[in-house]
């Protein structure tokens, strides 16, 4: 299996189908050119300059990191309780609150956003912070529930056991044991609550109006009204911090296996 | 159980773990209940009430929906359209995975990077670079004309344009779900059927595709639920004329604010997409989906 086989030219193939159509955004971003004109007929920083001047895209920016920071603090502190509960517990009714834990996951998000829109309308949270981040919040519950969950399943017990038995209180276990070992896990299941929010679309364009507009609206009506090359310029960001998170994540999770590989030796 | 016992402090903690046992899930599972029940089933139950009170009581919408040819062709669009995503990602999703699956090196880390890298990037970024490459300023258009194809067909804002930027964004969904079940597949399960006389031909359909089918029925079920659903990429891309159901649904409200109408299609897509889920659920165990 680890004979070093050469990578036939379908794989590459469909590895660059994958990967090539994204990089065109780089490029685009240093275009002068006022349409989507690709290859650029000319470079410059013209719509680096427009983007981080223009509030009507730098107030998207915030609105929707203060949102998706609402939302994965909220997610946290309702779902890490429920995880525990659902992998630690047998009890009536656990099959039926898994459901309706993962529901969100499943139901289209045009549904909801549509119910959104009319209850939200009524209880006059369209168009606030507060309103997006309780629907985000929503949407978020199932991939941190499912992410938390496998985390508690691998977890050894007998950890738990010993802080117990050398008299520890059930808080200074949790706090000095529990939690300790399952901090990637609850850094992975906020950073997915928190991106789901940042990128999620079809929700915030029924509820979130002019007054808390997120990036994804602001990108989804530049798109739909004009050819706007400052998307080029979004585009890129984002993309750039993605490779950043997906980088980043692969040399901490390295390290860490560094350091377990360390802490086994030394037993 | 200890039924006989020396003295009633030691049933003490007996007892209250017992109660505990029985309503300490509850205590930990209350907050996310109440709260997904008044943020998330009410507005589901708005959406499926309204679609038969608004604006007055009866089943008028389903009834316009099943009979009205535009209706139904929009959904039978939206199923074929699903249909096409989801054969294109497992046809390009497989040999991809498959060759990941066999190789442990640096390389393969490298190749789940590049899918874990399209994976997170948004879906509006990807659907706005294959605006770009379809565009009639773009680098597709241009190869045609180079070709003299002049003046180059129409491609973006069409069926096959949306097509086509869906099944690059959901590719990822496929590709993880068939690599992490490939990767379990013992390798000596196939050398056996080598040793005992199969050829690559026959060890691949009698022994390695039934092993991996558990990945391609949960990377299908995705990325058919994901499609039935999509909103952002058709509208976008599509052609205005031959919108998916979710799209339609979108410009039902914003266009005609006809809430009954939307919230009737709504409850059509719901329960479409909630009846393949109980289908898997019932072959397969949901747990496994997202596993």
């Amino acid at each position: 299996m680890t004979a070093q086989r050469r990578i036939d030219p379908l794989t590459w193939l469909i590895l660059a189908f994958i990967a090539a159509p994204l990089l065109i955004v780089v490029p685009m971003s240093f275009s002068t050119a006022p349409s989507l004109e690709f290859p650029p007929p000319a470079w410059g920083f013209n719509y680096y300059r427009a983007f981080f001047s223009d509030s009507r895209w730098l107030q998207p920016l915030l609105n929707s990191f203060i949102i998706a920071l609402g939302a994965a603090a909220l997610t946290m502190l309702l779902v890490i309780p429920a995880s525990f509960a659902m992998v630690r517990h047998r009890f009536h009714g656990r099959a039926l609150t898994n459901l309706m834990l993962l529901l969100p996951l499943m139901a289209p998000h045009i549904v909801i956003a549509l119910g959104y829109y009319s209850y939200f309308g009524s209880l006059h949270l369209t168009q606030t912070y507060a309103g997006v981040i309780l629907a985000h919040t929503c949407l978020s519950v199932p991939m941190v529930f499912l992410t938390l969950s496998a985390a508690l399943k691998g977890f050894d017990r007998n950890l738990e056991r010993a802080g117990a038995n050398l008299g520890a209180s059930p808080l200074r276990v949790f706090r000095h044991v529990t939690f300790p070992v399952l901090r990637p896990a609850f850094v992975v299941a906020a950073l997915f609550a928190f991106v789901q929010s940042f990128d999620e679309t079809v929700v915030a364009l029924f509820i979130s109006g002019r007054d808390a507009a997120t990036l994804p609206r602001k990108i989804f009506d530049a798109m739909r009204t004009e050819a706007d090359p400052v998307v080029a310029v979004v585009s890129t960001l984002l993309l750039a911090a993605v490779i950043a998170g997906v980088i980043g994540s692969r040399l901490w999770q390295r390290r860490r296996k560094r350091v377990n590989a360390l802490a086994f030796a030394m037993q | 159980m200890g039924a006989i016992s020396a003295s009633a402090p030691a049933q003490a903690p007996i007892a209250a773990s017992r109660w505990a046992r029985r309503w300490l899930p509850w205590m930990l599972l209350a907050p996310v209940l109440v709260y997904l029940a008044v943020f998330y089933l009410v507005p589901l139950a708005i959406v499926i009430v309204s679609s038969v009170t608004d604006p007055s009581p009866s089943l008028s919408h389903y009834r316009d929906f099943f009979t009205d040819s535009f209706y139904l062709r929009v959904l039978s669009r939206t199923f074929a359209t699903s249909l096409i995503v989801t054969i294109c990602c497992l046809v390009l999703a497989y040999p991809l995975a498959y060759a990941m699956a066999r190789r442990e090196d640096t390389l393969v880390v490298a190749m789940l990077t590049v899918v874990a890298l399209t994976f997170w990037t948004s879906f509006l970024v990807r659907t706005y670079a294959w605006m770009v490459i379809l565009g009639n300023r773009g680098p597709v258009t241009a190869l045609f004309r180079m070709v003299g194809w002049d003046p180059p067909p129409e491609i973006l804002f069409t069926r096959f344009s949306s097509t086509l930027a869906m099944v690059h964004i959901l590719l990822p969904f496929m590709v993880m779900a068939l690599y992490s079940v490939m990767k379990k597949i013992d390798p000596a399960l196939l050398r056996a059927a080598q040793n005992l006389g199969a050829s690559p031909g026959r060890t691949f359909r009698h022994v390695y595709f039934p092993l991996s089918a558990p990945g391609v029925v949960n990377g299908c079920t995705m990325v058919f639920i994901l499609c039935l659903g999509f909103y952002v990429t058709p509208v976008l891309l599509g052609s205005p004329r031959e919108q998916m159901l979710a799209g339609l649904i979108g410009s039902q409200i914003e266009e005609l604010l006809d809430f009954g109408e939307a919230s009737a299609m709504a409850v059509v897509l719901l329960l479409v997409t909630l009846g393949l889920v109980a289908l898997y659920n019932r072959f397969v165990g949901i747990d496994t989906l997202w596993g």
